[in-house]
């Protein structure tokens, strides 16, 4: 093997498409490797859902400021019900599951799957307890619905407690993504109750 | 009755939980948000969410109690103690709705909840009450009189007052004058109004009580006394029973005096009367508390009694029957707070990482704490009752030193050594104490690292 073979044994492996090549004569080995530039196709991947942790209580939370509920208030002038609480800055992404299904807050009504809301949605919570209705009266049609959109001060819903109606107002603008309780069910305080995304 | 809501939190909200579910009824926990990891939610059979952490926007909140009781079908409502336990105006509000409120009567609630009114009421049903002026005394003149006849020695009270202030005491009728122009003169600085009026002082007052029940339908039985004269700012801390002053005739006197003002009032359910006990054994009608009591165990101990269950079995209707009440053996409860005792009591809320409760033959402990609770910091310290119940006082002192010994709690400060302290203090082993123990009492310092 002289300089020039290998010279056009280099020359012919760097053309080709061969990665490796090794050739043995009597008194001599030469291997030649190529290195490969490995095309790794990249899948457009979601930003991390942040994954929402129920809050480990800490004293100093600043917790919104509850709306002094007044039953029996005339409609248009019922108090809104309180966006979901910050979460945590420092909440950690979301481990390595197949879908987003982190739950806002531990609560009763955990089974209605609430999956965790994306950065421009906000869950719409009962602001007292009592019983759920999705429509003024039976007959008539429901407040709201998935897909519809809302201002602020429109009623998403009435909450009934001691035979008082009292309808639940919206205090953003924007469309209904998800009406997460049935009609007639008994509603606890805090209890997510429509994911709005603005 | 079927279904109970616990209109409380902690320890009392277990503790009704408990009694609850061994009479078959079924249970309803409310909480705060802080409150989400408690476990009176836990162990109830439902719960709802009734509020923000604040107690005024939830525990205190009547509206949301009664939705809670409205959404799970709750036809009754326990109210625990301290909360909306006394408010009459809150019993009412259950009876509007057809809720059993386990308790008084609205008006009852009422009537003991107005000090006056109440002590004028036990005193025309034949309770001795502490003797004291008709009102507010016009003139030194008329003091002087009104004391005579009382005794000396006398206190001098601002009507407006509390906290201590616009009182004097006066020892005898030299000191009179002197000690009703000062009392006046710091009763309008400090309250606006120099209106006072008279009361016999009572010379080493201890403070014991007559646990009642009443069935509201003609009987009222007692369940002995408790013994609560270790106080501190006027919270008790530990309380025992039988007291160890009083002997059975005492017991009898007192038990009677305080069926007779329960029964002016036709008392319905668990009630309490304090009484000031002299050095002379004279005792005299102070307040009724209309609830039951913290200190409820010490007596549910030496009489073998479920204060709980008799409290709902005459909510529900139930006429009392039993009437062989005998008080056995002693018992003593001491008030575990998550309070620091070396720095002034102040307050330590925040993560329990070790709890320990003892154990044990005669050792109870009422608790809504565990490893890896966190106290909140919205409502009051009381995190443990730790009782204890033996053949005598003695062995009863002897036994809640062990088993204070034995209970482990950190995290957070408590006032297990205050009480370890107290155990082997010289006066409080020998029952030798009134009301004003604890201002005298020196807590020993301990080093850095020994506060348990």
């Amino acid at each position: 093997m002289n300089l020039s073979k290998i010279k056009d044994l280099l020359r012919i492996v760097a053309e080709s498409g061969v990665a490796e090549v090794e050739i043995e004569e009597q008194d001599f080995k030469l291997v030649v490797r190529k290195s490969v530039p490995t095309v790794t196709l990249q899948q457009a991947q979601a930003p991390p859902v942040p994954y929402y942790q129920p809050v480990p209580y800490p004293p100093s939370m600043p917790y919104p400021a509850p709306v002094p509920y007044a039953s029996g208030m005339p409609p248009g002038a019922a108090p809104p019900a309180p966006a979901a609480p910050a979460p945590p800055a420092a909440a950690p992404p979301a481990p390595a599951e197949a879908s987003p299904s982190a739950k806002p807050s531990p609560s009763a009504s955990e089974s209605n799957g609430a999956a965790a809301p994306g950065a421009s949605e906000t869950i719409v919570r009962a602001p007292i307890v009592g019983t759920f209705y999705n429509s003024p009266s039976p007959e008539a049609g429901p407040f709201v619905e998935s897909g519809d959109t809302v201002k602020v001060g429109d009623v998403l819903c009435i909450i009934e407690a001691m035979k008082l109606m009292n309808e639940i107002e919206s205090e953003i603008s924007g469309t209904i993504k998800k009406v997460l309780v049935e009609n007639a069910q008994p509603v606890e305080y805090d209890q997510p109750l429509f994911v709005i995304a603005e | 009755m079927k279904k109970v809501l616990i209109a409380n939190r902690g320890e009392i909200a277990l503790r009704v939980i408990r009694t609850c579910h061994e009479m078959g009824l079924a249970t309803v926990a409310v909480y705060s948000t802080a409150d989400r990891d408690a476990l009176h939610v836990r162990f109830a059979g439902e719960a709802v969410c009734i509020g923000p952490p604040a107690s005024r926007d939830s525990y205190l909140k009547a509206s949301t109690l009664i939705a809670a009781a409205e959404v799970t079908g709750a036809d009754a409502i326990h109210p625990g103690y301290g909360f909306l336990a006394e408010n009459a105006e809150f019993s009412a509000i259950c009876e509007d709705h057809g809720i059993k409120f386990i308790g008084p009567s609205p008006e009852t609630i009422r009537l003991m909840g107005d000090k006056s009114l109440a002590k004028r009421t036990m005193e025309k049903a034949g309770v001795p009450v502490v003797p004291g002026s008709d009102g507010v005394v016009r003139s030194a003149k008329d003091g002087r009189r009104t004391a005579s006849e009382i005794g000396y020695p006398v206190i001098v009270k601002a009507s407006a007052g509390g906290g201590g202030r616009g009182m004097r005491v006066v020892q005898d009728e030299a000191g009179f004058d002197r000690a009703y122009t000062a009392a006046r003169t710091e009763a309008e600085a400090a309250f606006g109004n120099p209106d006072v009026y008279l009361e016999k002082f009572v010379v080493e007052p201890r403070h014991v009580e007559i646990q009642l029940l009443g069935d509201g339908q003609g009987t009222t039985i007692h369940f002995g006394e408790r013994e609560c004269s270790i106080q501190r700012r006027h919270q008790k801390l530990l309380e025992e029973a039988p007291s160890p002053v009083v002997d059975e005739a005492l017991r009898q006197r007192m038990g009677e005096a305080a069926i007779l003002g329960a029964d002016a009032v036709n008392y319905e359910g668990l009630g309490t009367v304090e009484f000031l006990l002299d050095a002379n054994g004279d005792f005299y009608f102070m307040e009724m508390n209309t609830r039951i009591q913290v200190e409820h165990p010490v007596n549910e101990e030496v009489t073998g009694s479920d204060l709980v269950e008799y409290q709902v079995r005459v909510a529900m209707g139930e006429n009392i029957r039993r009437r062989d009440v005998t008080v056995e053996g002693a018992a003593i409860e001491c008030r575990i707070n998550a309070e620091n005792p070396f720095n002034n009591f102040s307050p330590s809320p925040g993560m329990i990482t070790a709890f320990h409760a003892p154990g044990g033959l005669g050792v109870r402990v009422d608790t809504h704490a565990y490893a890896g609770y966190f106290i909140p910091p919205y409502y009051d310290s009381l995190i443990a009752k730790l009782i204890v119940h033996a053949r005598t006082r003695e062995l009863a002192i002897r036994k809640m030193e062990r088993a204070l010994d034995e209970f482990v709690i950190e995290g957070v400060k408590t006032t297990i050594p205050f009480h370890q302290q107290l155990m082997k203090d010289e006066a409080g082993r020998a029952g030798q104490f009134d009301t004003s123990f604890l201002e005298t009492f020196k807590l020993e310092p301990v080093e850095a690292g020994q506060e348990g």
